[in-house]
């Protein structure tokens, strides 16, 4: 009845390739092993990390490299009020022009990379390694512990992220440990709750049950069994997270709010100081050129951050 | 082709031609259904029996245009001197379910589970027949007492969740037979419910499409199901029909190995207690690039050289007993492919034949 | 439905007792909580000063400020052991009384009735405009799932999900309102009509990142929800796609907007104190950053505990709201 399905004569050879396909065919389907003839390389498809990802990571590390290094790069003084006339536009002198004080834009904004990048790391590390390890216990011993944390988390959730900052920075100095402590703080629930959730499918597994019958002790099954794994979407949602802080750090600074004193450059405050209606009236590159920078970095992170997350399959949370 | 030289016969109500359905997906393009044709008339019911994989199921949703959008569909499709496919590529209203309408596998998760059962019929009234709210409410009231459900008032206000499986199916079965179509479609309509019930919602369906003169394809992957409620059956295997004929010849007098398979994995009631079931050897076959050969070749216990030599053609003309099949069970060919096969105890596709398999009698 | 409500209450207690604890403890454990509600006052040797000659004029300014501090004290229960404070604390928050603002001795709930309804106002406008303007487009980049205009929304949610809230708003305000002169730059009070005029900036500024996050969410459900039986089931039952959308799917696809709508409703809070820096809005965000910057302790910590328990209890509705979404919930 079909069109398609014409008798053909074939030679003793094409019957060969086809039985052998039929064996090949029940082979795979035993072992679930690669497929030799099929088309295998869909997993490499979906597990690419694309061209868009590598100029991300370019992007980013350039800006790390530049934090890091800036004192030492030959940009203009940051700080040197009157580098030239003030709100200049853009010139082959000053590439993003000078601010309201006349202070180079370009160098500033390099510069600002320093605190942003600082407090956002600091954040997602001390985030990770207290989120972590409070998660990773409760997951494991669950019980009353789990209990107490979850509620902790809970509570630490219960305050819009900005107005908890707040609170704190309102008591404390605000130098940058504290500023970092701050944001750091806030991402210990988020984290958390991702560590213990993913905690709870781990200990379930055998490989876990078996340690145990071979009498390892907690410690043990907990650093050499659990961590590894829970380590990984934790891992793959760093930048994610960096991203989140960035912007939190830049939020405070805006408010005026991050650390304090006027070495203490940030994209934040530099967006603030250009944002007075005359002053983006007149001198928008005061304050555009910070935004540019500022939304290209955080795009760069959620970019690679994504991707990075795709690839490990990891779910979204929501933070 | 399939040649169309259908007699004097009344014109069908749903007439199938070469239906080919593809689906592009990461790994290749699926061939889910391979050139399907049927016809099938007013009042009667046609079976479409096969394993999950075999196509029915896609060919039962191509029938109702849901397919998703990604499927290459080609192939024709009349209802009632109508090109369906042309009907809902124009959105044309009040067709599917007033003419032709579906009742799906799983009745868990057909109901909408925020919205009354009661709502939930009413609306196709409301939608289709422009009745009030209170009275479609009111009619939803009377068809639920028409599929048998107990203390039906009570039941329209009701939420999926707070009814049984085989409650759940007699909503939808209410639901479809809302606006009096002339056609049904049943996927699988007992598969997820309680052995218990299976057979009483099986006789309701038959009972009413009986009442109200309506046209049934019934899929299923249960020969048993088929047998005695249906016309006429058509067993398919990879995207093929591979064997259909009226009921009572294709449960007499089978010729392709499969459908012969396929009974024999079934209980009987007047099988021998302890009598075993032969399961099929194997699994369906990948619908990603197949092998220009029979498709139930690797399986098949009767399997010769030939059989990889391309698809055998279903024989015959449209309405008639038609199987394809090079070495049909119950003719010289098959039982002397068997009797060869046994001999060697391993089929030319490699499968091995351990013991007595039941030979071709 | 009952014991879902009560083991609801229950948490909605213990998390209310937790934050009000804990910003408790900022003022009194972080710092001289005497300090924290009069400032630089509490330095003063109040019992040297009692101690001095009477007649000395110059120590009359230093006895009046030790009568002020000896009122602090009273006021904020300092001299009571911590628990009790606390007690004492969180009842007086109960009847209204949040304290004086030591800048202007105005009483802090004053402040607070003058300022919220600016921010009340914001809020709501913001998610106004993210529902709005997410619901139809979560639901078209559904329908069109993968097609050009469903990719093109997904490149453009990213990069509103990039933009700081304080960037998306100083861009906002140039582009609309100084370069092309289409909204007011500053906060208008003189009539509704104004009012609500001068707020559209603000609330796309807060509310646009927020929907492209709910349309990036919607999309996903609702692509999982189309995929659904039961919407085989609405269009084997012959309704049209429009309909099965509003009526059959939309519903079903709500919740992870639901669930994100009460943390979002967090971070709105947060960028309510950026936008109306940025667009000049009297209201009590910019109160707080006033007051932290004064170190005016009373207005921070009321605002604080009044905007971490609405925050809570908005939470709290939006878990019952589930219960509307799928009546499935209310069976657990």
């Amino acid at each position: 009845m079909s069109g398609d399905g014409r008798p053909s004569r074939k030679g003793r050879a094409s019957r060969q390739r086809l039985l052998r396909r039929f064996r090949v065919f029940r082979l795979v389907r035993s072992s679930k092993g690669p497929e030799p003839d099929g088309p295998g390389e869909n997993e490499a498809v979906r597990r690419r990390l694309g061209v868009g990802f590598w100029l991300a990571v370019v992007w980013l590390v350039v800006m790390a490299f530049i934090a890091l290094f800036a004192p030492m790069l030959p940009f203009a003084d940051p700080t040197k009020v009157g580098y030239s006339g003030p709100r200049e536009p853009p010139s082959a002198g000053a590439w993003f022009g000078t601010d309201a004080l006349g202070r180079d834009v370009f160098s500033r904004t390099m510069h600002g990379a320093r605190i942003s990048l600082a407090v956002g790391g600091f954040a997602i590390v001390f985030g990770m390694v207290v989120g972590g390890a409070l998660g990773i216990l409760a997951g494991y011993f669950r019980g009353r512990l789990d209990q107490a944390v979850g509620f902790t988390f809970f509570v630490l959730l219960s305050f819009p992220a900005l107005v908890l900052a707040i609170l704190i920075t309102a008591t404390l100095e605000r130098s940058l440990l504290v500023v970092s402590l701050t944001i750091g703080i806030l991402a210990v629930a988020p984290v958390g709750l991702l560590a213990r959730a993913s905690t709870l499918v781990y200990a379930e597994r055998e490989f876990v049950a078996a340690a145990r019958v071979l009498g390892a002790r907690n410690g043990r099954i907990i650093v050499r069994e659990l961590l590894p794994n829970v380590v990984i979407p934790m891992g793959a949602l760093t930048l994610l997270g960096m991203a989140v802080a960035v912007v939190a750090e830049g939020s405070l600074a805006f408010l005026g709010l991050s650390v304090a004193g006027d070495e203490a450059i940030s994209w934040g405050k530099m967006i603030v100081d250009g944002a007075g209606l005359r002053d983006l009236q007149n001198a928008t590159h005061v304050a555009m050129f910070p935004v540019a920078v500022m939304f290209v970095t955080v795009l760069a992170l959620n970019f690679a951050g994504d991707r990075i997350r795709q690839y490990f399959d990891v779910k979204e949370l929501a933070f | 082709m399939a040649p169309d030289q259908t007699t004097a016969a009344p014109v069908p109500l749903l007439s199938v031609r070469d239906l080919h359905v593809r689906f592009p997906t990461e790994r290749g393009t699926v061939n889910a259904v391979n050139g399907v044709s049927f016809d099938l008339y007013e009042g009667k019911t046609l079976a479409i029996v096969g394993e999950s994989g075999s196509g029915k199921s896609v060919t039962a949703k191509t029938l109702m245009n849901l397919l998703p959008r990604s499927a290459l569909v080609s192939g024709d499709v009349t209802y009632a001197g109508q090109d369906v496919r042309a009907l809902a590529a124009a959105g044309t209203k009040h067709f599917f379910g007033v003419q032709m309408t579906m009742v799906f596998q799983d009745p868990m998760t057909s109901l909408n589970p925020v919205k009354r059962v009661g709502e939930q019929i009413a609306e196709t009234l409301r939608y289709h027949l422009g009745r009030s709210r209170s009275a479609a409410l009111e009619e939803a009231e009377d068809l639920l007492d028409a599929v048998g459900m107990p203390e039906p008032a009570r039941r329209v206000m009701q939420y999926p969740h707070e009814l049984s499986g085989g409650l759940r199916q007699r909503v939808v079965i209410a639901m479809a037979l809302a606006c009096q179509p002339r056609l049904l479609i049943a996927d699988e309509p007992t598969t997820a419910v309680d052995v218990t019930v299976q057979k009483h919602l099986l006789d309701l369906l038959d009972e009413l499409r009986r009442d109200r003169g309506m046209a049934m394809i019934l899929i299923t992957h249960d020969l048993g199901v088929a047998h005695g409620r249906a016309d006429d059956v058509a067993v398919m295997y990879a995207g093929r029909i591979v064997e259909t004929a009226d009921a009572r010849t294709l449960f007499v007098d089978m010729r392709h190995p499969y459908t012969e398979a396929l009974l024999r994995s079934i209980p009987r009631i007047d099988d021998p207690v302890h009598h075993r079931l032969d399961p099929i050897p194997g699994r369906p076959p990948e619908l990603i690039s197949p092998p220009d050969a029979c498709a139930f070749a690797p399986r098949c216990l009767y399997a010769q050289a030939d059989c990889l030599d391309g698809v055998p053609e279903l024989s015959g003309l449209v309405g008639l007993h038609r199987f394809a099949c090079l070495h049909p069970t119950g003719t010289e060919r098959g039982v002397a492919a068997a009797t060869a096969n046994r001999a060697a105890g391993v089929t030319v596709a490699g499968l091995p034949l351990t013991g007595d398999p039941g030979g071709a009698g | 439905m009952a014991r879902f409500f009560i083991r609801r209450l229950v948490l909605l207690v213990a998390v209310l007792f937790a934050v009000t604890f804990l910003g408790f403890s900022a003022m009194n454990f972080l710092g001289d909580p005497l300090f924290n509600v009069v400032g630089l006052m509490a330095e003063l040797d109040c019992e040297a000063i009692e101690a001095g000659s009477a007649e000395d004029p110059s120590l009359d300014r230093a006895r009046s400020d030790c009568e002020t501090v000896a009122e602090a004290r009273a006021t904020y229960h300092l001299d009571r052991p911590v628990p009790v404070r606390y007690l004492l604390w969180v009842g007086d928050m109960f009847t209204g009384d949040f304290g004086t603002s030591f800048q202007n001795d105005q009483p802090v709930a004053e402040i607070i009735r003058e300022k919220l309804p600016e921010t009340l106002i914001l809020l709501i406008m913001a998610q106004i405009v993210s529902l709005g303007v997410a619901i139809p487009w979560g639901v078209v980049a559904a329908y069109r799932a993968n097609r050009a205009f469903d990719r093109g929304s997904t490149v453009a949610s990213f990069g509103l999900l990039s933009i700081p809230n304080f960037a998306l708003g100083v861009v906002l305000l140039y582009l609309l309102s100084l370069r092309w002169q289409i909204f007011p730059s500053a906060y208008e009070s003189d009539s509704v009509v104004g009012l609500v005029f001068s707020m559209v900036l603000p609330a796309a500024t807060l509310g646009l990142p927020l929907a492209a996050s709910y349309q990036r969410l919607l999309r996903t459900d609702l692509i999982t929800t189309l995929q659904e039986d039961f919407v085989h089931m609405a269009r084997a039952k012959g309704l049209p796609p429009m309909r099965i959308m509003f009526r059959h799917a939309l519903r079903p696809s709500l919740f992870s907007v639901v669930t994100v709508f009460g943390v979002s409703t967090g971070a709105m809070i947060g960028g309510s104190l950026v936008v109306e820096q940025i667009f000049g809005i009297p209201g009590i965000g910019r109160e707080i950053v006033t007051a932290v910057v004064r170190d005016d302790f009373p207005v921070v910590l009321a605002i604080v505990m009044l905007v971490a328990c609405t925050f809570v209890i908005i939470n709290f509705v939006v878990d019952l709201f589930y219960s509307w979404l799928d009546p499935r919930v209310r069976a657990r």
